[in-house]
């Protein structure tokens, strides 16, 4: 969330950490206010929820997500906090701390152990990171989602395209895509990838013009395609989708997130230019 | 051994209420026999397989759909409620807010789905947690069966994802009404009224269950 201009990043860093705290100072005390003590008790209930397990159940790191999320719930009354959100918060944050110690200490590094000062910048700067993030995809959290729905219907008919035959074979056993890929973009993958792939993944979302909103669907649309030889495997509705909804992607690191990145350019380039080059 | 003779029932249950009552418990527990007190939120739904050897001559399939919590959807749950042929309404006793959404729930599934017949979808609602021991509802029995007849609900229990208590005899009861209203799509089914024991060992049993 950095100007392009190195001059005045500094400045507008201390500025920003500043006015993410008078926010905190101005709203925070009204959670358990009557009209936003729901929001609260949601954002409450869900923080514990939440992937990876080591970060989640650091009473301190529960705190900081929880202002987070209730600051940016109070400041953006159109959306207001949507489940999944709690997800996005976790990249930023974890790479802001992987500044302080080595990446594989992250899974039990214990989070109070850094000084205060620290800790209060990082949670302006994710603050601010996940505020980006979601103001490109604002109408995904709106009332019904209208985000979402659109772009699940442009992932279908992405498919429908590339690959006739994965497609036909969804329709056939009456899958619907809604059913495996709201997930995949109301927490933008982070719940179908190990956490080093999201950052990974995430990273060239945010070096691409609309990363997190358009590019989002060409990398879903080969994340889905990567399984066709598994998926025309399965005959029927329940095991078809019992596997959509949990794609052994465990073991996956940075190779196999390069390959899909590549694969979703190349489908880009195919086809954001030349919108009806492939149909029917 | 698949007998010659045995009947298959696919039944589509949906499984819904307020956010963080324990709803992906209930199911990991059914389906896998097991509890963590750390399941991530549900997005969307989650999806689930349960074979059940009804008796002797059927099997019973349950795709379970395990919904999120947040009503966010608009129109959204109408996609995931269709064709479906029973529900579970769920809360949490420790909360007594999740209770007051249960016929926000009810409202919301009944306008959105009838069966075939015009009836509203057989329904359980499930009073989960009851492992807490802040239990609201205790010796509330009373209450809650008028609570059940009123609002249409042909059953209630007491259910404990972590204890493991009640939810298979939930679920029987549930598949029991189902087959009932395929097999007599006009006759009604009175609600039955459990009051489910804590303490006792014993199945629960469930009035119109058997009567056959």
């Amino acid at each position: 969330y950095l100007p392009a201009n190195v001059d005045r990043r500094e400045n507008t860093l201390q500025r920003k950490r500043k006015e993410y705290f008078a926010f905190v100072e101005q709203y925070y005390d009204s959670r358990n206010d009557e009209n936003h003590q729901d929001t609260y008790r949601q954002i409450h209930i869900d923080i514990p929820r939440m992937s990876p397990e080591v970060l989640r159940l650091q009473p301190k790191v529960t705190e900081i997500f929880e202002r987070i999320l209730f600051i940016w719930a109070i400041r953006h009354p159109a959306s207001g906090y949507v489940q999944g959100m709690n997800d996005l918060v976790t990249p930023f944050f974890v790479v802001f701390i992987c500044e302080y110690i080595e990446e594989e200490e992250v899974e039990n590094f214990d989070v109070s152990s850094l000084p205060e000062e620290v800790l209060q910048n990082i949670e302006a700067d994710s603050y601010w990171c996940m505020s980006k993030l979601l103001d490109g995809i604002q109408d995904n959290y709106t009332f019904a989602q209208p985000g979402i729905q659109k772009k699940v219907k442009m992932l279908e008919e992405l498919v429908s395209r590339i690959d006739v035959q994965v497609h036909k074979h969804l329709d056939q056993h009456e899958v619907k895509y809604l059913q495996f890929a709201f997930r995949w973009m109301n927490n933008l993958l982070m719940r179908e990838v190990p956490l080093q792939c999201t950052i990974r993944l995430w990273d060239t979302y945010q070096s691409e013009p609309e990363g997190f909103s358009h590019f989002h669907l060409y990398v879903c649309a080969a994340f889905l395609v990567r399984w066709r030889k598994e998926i025309l495997e399965e005959k029927d509705f329940q095991e078809l989708l019992i596997f959509l909804q949990n794609l052994p992607t465990v073991h996956w690191g940075n190779e196999e997130i390069s390959v899909l990145l590549a694969e979703a350019y190349r489908l880009k380039f195919a086809f954001a230019d030349a919108p009806n080059h492939y149909k029917k | 051994m698949q007998k010659h003779n045995q009947k298959e029932h696919l039944y589509k249950l949906l499984v819904i209420g307020d956010l963080g009552v324990g709803k992906t418990s209930i199911i990991k527990r059914y389906v896998h026999q097991n509890f963590s007190p750390h399941y991530r939120a549900t997005i969307g739904v989650d999806f689930a397989l349960k074979v059940l050897n009804w008796d002797a001559e059927t099997v019973v399939r349950l795709q379970l759909w395990d919904i999120a919590g947040q009503e966010r959807f608009g129109n959204m749950t109408r996609v995931y409620y269709r064709e479906a042929m029973g529900a579970f309404i769920v809360f949490d006793v420790t909360r007594p807010a999740t209770f007051e959404a249960v016929t926000k729930w009810k409202e919301d599934l009944d306008s959105k789905l009838v069966l075939p017949n015009g009836k509203p979808v057989p329904t359980v609602l499930l009073a989960n947690k009851c492992d807490q021991g802040i239990d609201v509802l205790m010796n509330n029995g009373i209450k809650m069966d008028q609570f059940c007849k009123e609002n249409g609900f042909v059953g209630w229990f007491e259910t404990s994802a972590k204890e493991n208590i009640n939810i298979n005899e939930a679920s029987r009861c549930l598949v029991k009404h189902i087959i009932a209203s395929e097999s007599d799509p006009v006759q009604s089914v009175e609600p039955d009224i459990i009051k489910p024991h804590l303490n006792s060992s014993k199945i629960v049993s469930c009035s119109a269950c058997f009567k056959s």
